[in-house]
């Protein structure tokens, strides 16, 4: 999946490195004994001075984790990182300073250029007992990002604080998010001259990822916090009081977006719409040609991280973002007639509503929305394998920020995909001759179920066969089973469903014990492996999309044989996800039909349970077996 | 990790003829190729991939100037193509200059969209790389061809090497090495092409052609990167320089502090105080002092040069890779234990060739502990004083004496049983046979041991959280836990291979499948998921197992009161491969025995070899893959009549 970011603001991703890095953590090896943050802001003719003091202070246990001592630090063209002072104090009350700091640039796989750095060091002599003392300041430019405020981390934290302190003419917004298990405690001071707001919280536990579950900021403590707006001269100037303030913003930005030299595009968007009649189908196909003509190619650069490049541009390049792809459609849409506005939203990594903090934490990503026939319909030029009408798919349920004329935009909820348009329909026929399973399958996949097969196709496969793919990820049988005459239709987003055939030759599964042949006709197992651990497991647990499959399975009784014993019918439904399995017996053939269906996109801790009632059942099913003798 | 830098002095000689790069240039109306059907199905294919070394002395001057020129034309077909060749990374490690940069694209219909310089973004101080140049390929679509052609004048070093094998296929790749009067040698490596002589406007050179290069497969077992064609070359400034001048000259520059004449005063109390009360063989002192420098220090991979002063690093306990091996000559010179520092390189990017000087190869420090026969790995937290890592395994080696010399040896285990698995399971079924019950005891010896240890002591929790699903039996998808707990976890084990316990209980219904009133009992999925070697394509690498390996297991099945059991056949599998003296280089064997309601499976199955030979390759995935068919033996459980 193309996953497109337009600008990840610094303290986001410095989040998000230490979660991935804090992943090396275990069990109580390192600890931070504090973690504190002040702020203060200062502001004078209108411009503001914003600076984080940072101050951490983290003790190791053992001396099995050294490698904590590695420490990076981000930053980009819209913070200045300065006065940085790391100390090891070593258990014989010694000091050793850190005397060596790199800066350096990181290649990452979504981003192609970004301006930011990050600055590198490593604490000197530690080892059990030792403490390690980090102080700097983080300088931050633009008063539109504050950022965010985390309680706890990846190694248990004692104690955590963080201060602001900003003069009377400022307000102020905060927002605590899932701080129930974790009592914060605020405090307001008021000097000669300002505010101090405080939040304090004592002993918070570790945080780590679980497998399929919702990211980080679903579930880790944290606060965000941004300038509403200040007084000056007796009038009130907003920054991010409200969503009216923040589209204000973005609408300053994509005033500049360059709109020169349109000809071309308009050219092209022209010839293409020209060969449709419905305003449906134009726009369908100029987002087929978006998505077949323009490669994903990114670049973070200061605010041109926020501003989508020219139309021209990215047509003449073929290359762009996903602001740049939005931008681009939007241009080429209304060209033809067809009402179409760029949109603001978060992926569902993002947890938060605009209304609940709006700020540019809420999203990370942008899209086109277009109206037609009074339906509003989301399209989103990253995603390459997407179908034109269908949202991407980690942008379902989330909110868009559809800017409507530079004053005007509206809040509208990408729709969630229903089920029954992510299908795979399965139709196996299978046959039994000299002890194995030969077999011929055509999948037919719509929807998400489409698209992730696609996606793993071209490119997770990079290294292994298609057979080992295939085998790998459908998982049919056992693995000895055989893919041969493996054929995939045309992959491209114009292509409504996708057909994937094969013959299937199956060794060691059938069963033949005495006079009985002992064959299961459940050669696809799907879900069996999603039971959750609820004992352990902390948060709920993601699904991608809502899918159903069906699955027709006809066996040829060989001849000579019948059948002695055929599985009763099995069907359960649950919260929001059920099966049925059936079986026939019908002119020397039996029949299986099953169908699997899932309606979530999420299982929320109070359902683990009724979760794995579900999966148990299942598996429970896919145990019957159909039994011939001769 | 860095490579080691060899300083050479450059006499002078003379030329008198112009650079052969000057004159090169694309076309300058460039049009499409014309391909096969069969290559127009690629995602993408070069259609010219060629490099320019050339070295240049020129009269007036003593040094040495060295130029990079690489020039390459690809048709891209679909968006994978696309995204596999629309960035462009140019590395400016040692750059002194960039000559020149350009890049086009030439669209199906003809059009050429030229890159526009302004869009070159520099990026500075990249990971452990370097600074970089990049740019993304302006106007590429489907079935257009990319085109980018560079010139870079590199700071003078003697020594160069290029992987030619890419990702993608390349239906002609050119290589031109040109020295002049210089002295320059070139060896191509994984391919049967030769250089051939040439003179490049009357300079004197070589050149490489290969044809329809294709791209190298990963496939498992294999040394994928480290076989793929690769060229390494040299070209000095003076006459009759030898590998082995070369190899000496590494040797004096690295040796540098290596083996202290006196431990420092501090390291000396320090070692004093670690061993005492301890045992005093070479084993031990070796393995206590490994320990403790493993607790106490950090290994950096930065630039900082301090890193391999000892005097800093003592004070700082922070070390290059090269400084920490200092650091272990002083604690073992003062606990007077003999010892080699070797260099060498993983096996699994690239093999040390002794024969030609190459620094790239020069990448892993480890030191070997002669009385003992094993080594200390100083840059891995998760290894000991033990047997030589995997990854080395195999691999030549330079290992220097005290006296500074230095000798080549291939790398090898001290004991080939090092790696084994002992498992021992009891297997009985609740009442109704609604459930199968697995009392089970492991013993994990040797990398084993490491890889086990290494994984429950510093990964993630989620990683530890899925080890312990494999650990109690993998692939059994509705397995209840009701205990597991393990013996010997910690890294440190002062014991020679000590083994990794494991002991667990699990239940399991899904193993018990329904058939009429019998029931059938999948005893294969008891021993875990097994790997199975798939092969449509014929086998490219010769066989390369981790390392030599055995397995033992002992699985006793109970069976319930009133049934009797049928189909214990599927029980029975051997598979081997012999040498030539008929002797087991592998094998796979699965017999039973039953005595009352007792059945008793053993399995043996062991690699006593780490190599096979490419023509071996179908007997060794026999006995690889005779695992997985244990996987799906199954008995049947009848009622007695």
């Amino acid at each position: 999946m193309t996953t497109s970011y337009i600008k990840f603001p610094y303290f986001i991703l410095f989040l998000f490195a230490s979660i991935c890095f804090a992943q090396n953590d275990n069990s109580e090896d390192y600890q931070f004994l504090e973690r504190n943050e002040h702020i203060t802001i200062q502001l004078e003719k209108g411009e503001f001075t914003i600076v984080k003091n940072i101050h951490e202070r983290a003790e190791y246990i053992t001396a099995k984790k050294l490698y904590f001592a590695n420490e990076m630090l981000r930053f980009d063209s819209f913070t200045k990182l300065e006065d940085i002072e790391a100390i090891t104090h070593l258990p014989d009350g010694k000091t050793v300073e850190v005397d060596y700091i790199e800066t350096k640039h990181e290649f990452d796989d979504g981003i192609f250029y970004s301006d930011q750095q990050t600055k590198n060091f490593t604490f000197p002599a530690v080892t059990k007992g030792a403490i390690t003392d980090l102080k700097y300041k983080e300088i931050i430019s633009d008063p539109h990002f504050l950022g965010l405020f985390r309680f706890g981390t990846f190694a248990p934290t004692k104690k955590a604080e963080l201060t602001i302190e900003f003069p009377k003419n400022i307000q102020i917004g905060y927002r605590e998010f899932h701080t129930e298990n974790v009592p914060v405690n605020f405090t307001k001071e008021e000097t000669k001259n300002s505010f101090v707001y405080r939040w304090s919280v004592e002993n918070v536990s570790k945080f780590t990822g679980e497998e399929d579950s919702e990211a980080a900021l679903y579930y880790l403590p944290h606060i965000i916090i941004h300038i509403k707006n200040y007084e000056e001269n007796g009038k009130t100037i907003p920054v991010l009081s409200n969503v009216t303030d923040l589209y204000s913003w973005y609408a300053s930005l994509a005033k500049q977006v360059d709109e020169n030299d349109l000809e071309k595009v308009y050219q092209i968007a022209e010839s293409i719409a020209s060969k449709h009649t419905t305003d449906r189908d134009k726009a369908e196909a100029i987002f087929n040609w978006v998505q077949g003509n323009i490669t994903y190619v990114a670049f973070e650069d200061g605010l041109g991280g926020f501003i989508p490049r020219g139309a021209a541009s990215v047509c003449k390049n073929r290359y762009g973002d996903c602001k740049d792809m939005a931008n681009l459609l939007y241009v080429m849409l209304n060209h033809v007639g067809i009402p179409s506005y760029r949109a603001w939203i978060g992926t569902r990594d993002r947890p938060y509503l605009y209304e609940e903090v709006p700020t540019p934490m809420v999203d990370n990503h942008m899209i086109t929305a277009t109206v037609i026939d009074n339906d509003t319909i989301f399209i989103d030029g990253t995603d390459s394998y997407v179908n034109f009408g269908m949202p991407s798919s980690f942008t379902q349920t989330k909110e868009a920020l559809i800017g409507i004329t530079p004053e005007q935009f509206i809040l509208k909820k990408v729709p969630k995909l229903a089920s029954e348009k992510s299908k795979a329909i399965v139709n196996t026929s299978i046959s039994f001759e000299d002890g194995r399973i030969n077999a011929k399958e055509e999948r037919l996949l719509t929807g998400y179920e489409k698209v992730d097969f696609v996606t793993g196709y071209l490119y997770k496969k990079k290294d292994i066969t298609e057979e080992e793919f295939l085998n790998t990820t459908l998982a049919l049988g056992n693995n000895k089973t055989k893919y041969q005459n493996i054929k995939v239709s045309p992959v491209e987003s114009q292509y409504k469903s996708l057909t994937v055939s094969y013959d299937l030759v199956i060794e060691n599964y059938v069963k033949t014990i005495g006079s009985k042949t002992i064959l299961n006709l459940n050669i696809d197992r799907a879900l069996s492996k999603q039971k959750i651990d609820v004992k352990s497991r902390k948060y709920t647990k993601k699904i991608d999309h809502q899918f159903q499959k069906e699955y027709t399975t006809t066996f040829t009784i060989p001849d000579g044989y019948k059948v002695t014993s055929l599985p009763k019918p099995i069907t359960y439904d649950g919260k929001a996800y059920g099966f049925a399995i059936s079986h026939e017996e019908k002119d020397g053939k039996v029949i299986q039909h099953k169908t699997i269906y899932v309606n979530t996109l999420r299982v929320e801790k109070e359902d683990f349970e009724a979760w794995n009632t579900f999966v148990k059942k299942l598996i429970k099913a896919y145990k019957k077996s159909i039994i011939i003798e001769k | 990790m860095r490579t080691v830098i060899v300083i050479l002095l450059c006499l002078c000689s003379t030329q008198a003829f112009s650079q052969y790069y000057k004159d090169y240039d694309w076309e300058k109306s460039p049009k499409l190729h014309k391909l096969s059907e069969q290559d127009a199905n690629k995602s993408s294919i070069a259609i010219i991939e060629k490099y320019i070394i050339e070295y240049y002395q020129s009269e007036l001057s003593d040094a040495i100037r060295k130029f990079e020129t690489n020039h390459s034309i690809t048709r891209v077909h679909d968006e994978k193509g696309i995204k596999m060749h629309n960035r462009v990374y140019i590395p400016m490690y040692n750059v002194k200059d960039i000559v020149s940069i350009k890049a086009r694209t030439i669209s199906p219909d003809g059009k050429v969209t030229l890159l526009n310089k302004d869009n070159i973004k520099e990026v500075k101080n990249v990971e452990e790389y370097g600074d970089f140049k990049i740019f993304a390929i302006e106007g590429a679509q489907k079935d257009s061809e990319i085109e980018v052609l560079y010139t870079l004048e590199k700071q003078y070093s003697a020594f160069g090497r290029q992987t030619l094998q890419q990702d993608y296929p390349i239906k002609t790749l050119e290589y031109h090495f040109i020295t002049g009067d210089l002295e320059g040698r070139i060896k191509p490596y994984n391919t049967t092409g030769n250089f051939e002589k040439k003179t490049y406007n009357d300079r004197a050179g070589l050149q490489l052609i290969l044809n329809d290069v294709i791209p190298m497969v990963e496939e498992e077992y294999s040394t994928a990167d480290a076989n793929k064609s690769v060229v390494a070359y040299q070209c000095f400034g003076q006459k009759g320089v030898t590998d082995s001048l070369l190899w000496n000259n590494v040797v004096s520059n690295i040796s540098e502090g290596m083996f202290p004449e006196t431990p420092n005063a501090a390291v000396k109390d320090l070692v004093a105080e670690i061993l005492k009360g301890q045992k005093e063989d070479d084993f031990t002192k070796a393995y206590l002092i490994d320990d403790y420098i493993k607790k106490n220090y950090t290994v950096i991979d930065n630039n900082n040069a301090q890193l391999s002063n000892i005097d800093y690093i003592l004070k700082n306990k922070s070390a290059s890779d090269l400084g920490i091996v200092k650091v272990y000559g002083h604690f073992l010179t003062a606990a007077d234990v003999e010892y080699l520092p070797l260099i060498t390189a993983n096996v699994y990017q690239q093999k040390l060739d002794p024969e030609f000087f190459n620094p790239n190869s020069l990448r892993e420090f480890l030191i070997y502990i002669p009385k003992t026969g094993n080594y200390i790995t100083p840059d891995r937290i998760d290894y000991r004083l033990s047997e030589i890592p995997f990854y080395i395994l195999g691999n030549n080696a330079m290992y220097i004496s005290k006296k500074l010399e230095f000798s080549f040896y291939k790398t090898a285990l001290s004991d080939p049983d090092y790696s084994r698995v002992v498992r021992n399971m009891d297997i009985s079924f609740e009442d109704e046979l609604e459930a199968a019950t697995i009392v089970q005891q492991q013993e994990y010896y040797g990398y084993w041991s490491i890889t086990n240890r290494a994984v429950l002591n510093l990964a993630p929790d989620q990683s530890i959280k899925e080890f312990e699903d494999y650990l109690t039996g993998s692939g059994i998808e509705d397995k209840v836990v009701k205990s597991y707990t393990t013996k010997n976890k910690d890294i440190a084990q002062l014991e020679y291979n000590k083994p990794f316990i494991v002991n667990s209980e699990i239940t399991s219904e899904s193993l018990l499948e329904e058939a009429g009133d019998s029931y059938i009992f999948q005893v294969g999925k008891v021993i875990g998921t097994q790997s199975e070697l798939y092969q449509e394509t014929k086998r490219v690498n010769p066989i390369l197992m981790q390392y030599p390996n055995q397995y033992d297991y002992e699985i006793t099945v109970t069976i319930p009161d009133g049934y009797e059991v049928e189909g214990l056949e599927s029980l029975l599998i051997k598979k081997e491969l012999l040498d030539e003296e008929g002797k087991q280089k592998c094998k796979f064997e699965s017999n039973y025995t039953l005595e009352g309601n007792k059945l008793t499976i053993t399995i043996q199955e062991f690699y006593k070899v780490s190599e096979y030979d490419i023509a071996e390759y179908d007997e060794f995935r026999n006995v690889i893959n005779a695992a997985s068919d244990f996987n799906k033996a199954a008995i049947l459980m009848n009622p007695k009549e």
